[in-house]
């Protein structure tokens, strides 16, 4: 663990300094290609007026919402698909119809029936979130091992025992992983749809302030959105999930 | 660590070798000339230049290359990265990049051109109307549209970007397709021919022109270009120059002008002169506003206080001949 950490902090250090160097060799100009201290005093002029903070708390705020509806929706479809075979090839042909669909490319419909506010940015990041999620909790489901569902039977579980005590439980690596790639993908999502839509309200989120420097021709600042994008995943992946895992499937002795 | 300096030293190499090879390509392309177009009504000179070839008559050994690209934004950008020579976009867009330090001048004006904020709720008959929840449907923060706005709203309210939380960004023709629908969008700032289009339609009317906002007269669409294509390719430079004067004299002096563009702007011919003899629309070189661009952009902290001479901004004033200036007076007055 500690080797990965000092690992990681070794390549960022190189990767940063062949920035740094190229940036000073002035073999680009620096409108095309800013160097750190530029970029980090735009990080720093921005989350000083405050704004930038609220921001990121506003993308913040939409993707978690986003993340619980879809999970809950995700689980219950999920559920439903199980227990019955109807709703199985119902859903299945849902998620084959909509999950190669980029949310971007719904992006006209969307602003035409929901306008171009936040529930629109939900509705995408709900869109490129659930399929992933439905997709993987449904094998996590059906791979659990015959052995379990036969204790259930054994011990006379019924349909809701069943559920929150080995169906669940068994498959949760999969939602964790569900989990993750739901993450990455409302990340995606929601920058470019902030990106495209606009500021939805006073504010807008991170895609709008990356949007904004652009358009004011500041590199600088569109590179250090891309760094808060970076920082925020990774602390989410490190800790968040990590902690989750740890007091979860590891904890019950089903991941090493 | 002998292995990451290894990886180091081979990154650095890869980065030389890439840029070595893009120095090459410049330099050699001495004989081709890239230029952005956009759609719209304002650029028309520009689409007179392609239709009628006058840059491959100029020069033949000229290789002439037209790049669609969607907005000033993405202009600017392949502009920095070498890829276009010559563009055209409204006054604003050009003076913040050159305020980051992006080296490009002004070539000639273009056009001048009615822009209107056009509504489409009963409710709104000037700025003092609009409520918190009209959104205000635009090109893009920066654009001219946006600084327009922005010039109104202070000389109302004194507060200038009372508005900015209300603005939607849209390319023209969805802006257009969204006020027509009349749910999200309350307001648009178009410019022609979607300014003509929508202001033909029932139940939207104009609040403001842009002549109002502004407080005068001022240029709409400026042809910029690289210093180092003005230096380096001083000849190219000036054939188009030459070109871009004929296409100006051309569409002020000779009427077929409509029936070459119509095609071309999908109207019929007549649609097409009724459009370009349109009160306000005027094709010429001069610049107009720059100053006031740039005063109130410096005010208000668009721009950094720079304090920039005309000649830093421009590469050479007035090439407008004699003759296009006389006509234009008369056409003035027949738009009056």
């Amino acid at each position: 663990m500690e080797n990965k950490y000092r690992q990681r902090l070794v390549w960022v250090t190189v990767l940063a300094l062949f920035w740094q160097l190229t940036a000073w060799s002035g073999l680009f100009s620096d409108l095309i290609f800013p160097g750190l201290d530029q970029i980090f005093l735009a990080l720093l002029k921005s989350l000083k007026d405050g704004t930038l903070v609220k921001q990121i708390a506003f993308s913040l705020s939409i993707i978690i919402q986003g993340l619980i509806i879809a999970a809950a929706a995700a689980l219950i479809l999920a559920l439903t698909a199980y227990f019955s075979k109807y709703a199985d090839g119902l859903i299945d042909t849902l998620t084959a119809l909509a999950h190669p669909l980029p949310g971007i490319a719904l992006m006209p419909l969307i602003l035409i029936w929901f306008g171009s506010g936040k529930t629109a940015i939900l509705i995408v990041i709900i869109h490129s979130v659930l399929w992933p999620l439905i997709l993987n909790l449904s094998t996590g489901f059906n791979s659990i091992p015959d052995i379990y569902t036969l204790i259930a039977k054994n011990y006379r579980l019924n349909k809701l025992e069943f559920m929150f005590k080995i169906l669940i439980p068994a498959s949760f690596p999969y939602f964790i992983s569900g989990l993750k790639i739901a993450w990455a993908r409302s990340w995606r999502a929601l920058i470019s749809a902030e990106m495209l839509f606009g500021a939805i309200n006073s504010l807008g989120g991170l895609g709008w302030y990356i949007f904004q420097k652009r358009v004011f021709f500041d590199l600088p600042g569109v590179f250090a959105g891309i760094i808060v994008i970076i920082f925020i995943g990774v602390t989410v992946e490190d800790f968040i999930f990590k902690k989750l895992e740890t007091n979860t499937v590891r904890k019950w002795g089903m991941l090493k | 660590m002998k292995k990451y300096i290894l990886i180091i030293v081979m990154l650095f190499l890869i980065i030389f070798l890439a840029s070595a090879c893009s120095i090459q390509d410049y330099a050699a392309d001495q004989t081709k000339l890239t230029i952005a177009e956009q759609y719209g009504l304002a650029y028309a000179p520009v689409q007179l230049i392609k239709e009628l070839s006058l840059l491959e008559k100029a020069d033949p050994s000229l290789e002439v290359e037209w790049k669609q690209l969607s907005n000033t934004t993405a202009i600017r950008e392949a502009m920095l990265a070498g890829e276009v020579d010559i563009a055209f976009m409204a006054i604003p867009p050009f003076l913040i990049a050159r305020d980051k330090g992006m080296k490009w001048k002004i070539i000639s004006g273009l056009s001048e051109s009615p822009l209107g904020l056009m509504t489409n709720r009963e409710y709104i008959n000037s700025l003092a109307d609009f409520k918190a929840e009209d959104r205000i449907a635009l090109p893009q923060p920066g654009s001219i549209q946006h600084i327009l706005l922005s010039m109104a709203v202070e000389r109302d309210f004194a507060e200038v970007n009372k508005f900015d939380d209300q603005l939607l960004t849209m390319n023209h023709p969805d802006a257009m397709n969204a006020l027509l629908a009349g749910r999200e969008v309350s307001a648009h700032f178009a410019s022609p021919p979607y300014l003509f289009l929508e202001s033909k339609e029932k139940g939207i009317k104009k609040i403001l022109s842009g002549k109002e906002a502004f407080g005068g007269e001022f240029t709409f669409i400026v042809g910029v270009s690289t210093e180092e294509f003005y230096q380096q390719q001083s000849k190219n430079y000036k054939v188009f120059l030459e070109a871009l004067t004929e296409a100006l004299n051309f569409i002020n002096q000779q009427p077929q002008a409509a029936d070459i563009l119509a095609d071309n702007y999908n109207l019929t011919a007549a649609e097409m002169k009724e459009y370009l003899n349109w009160p306000g629309m005027e094709f010429t070189s001069k610049i107009k506003g720059l100053e006031e661009f740039l005063a109130f952009m410096t005010a208000e902290g668009y721009l950094k206080e720079n304090n920039y001479q005309r000649s830093e901004l421009i590469f050479t004033e007035e090439l407008v001949t004699e003759k296009k200036e006389t006509v234009l007076e008369g056409a003035e007055q027949d738009g009056k």
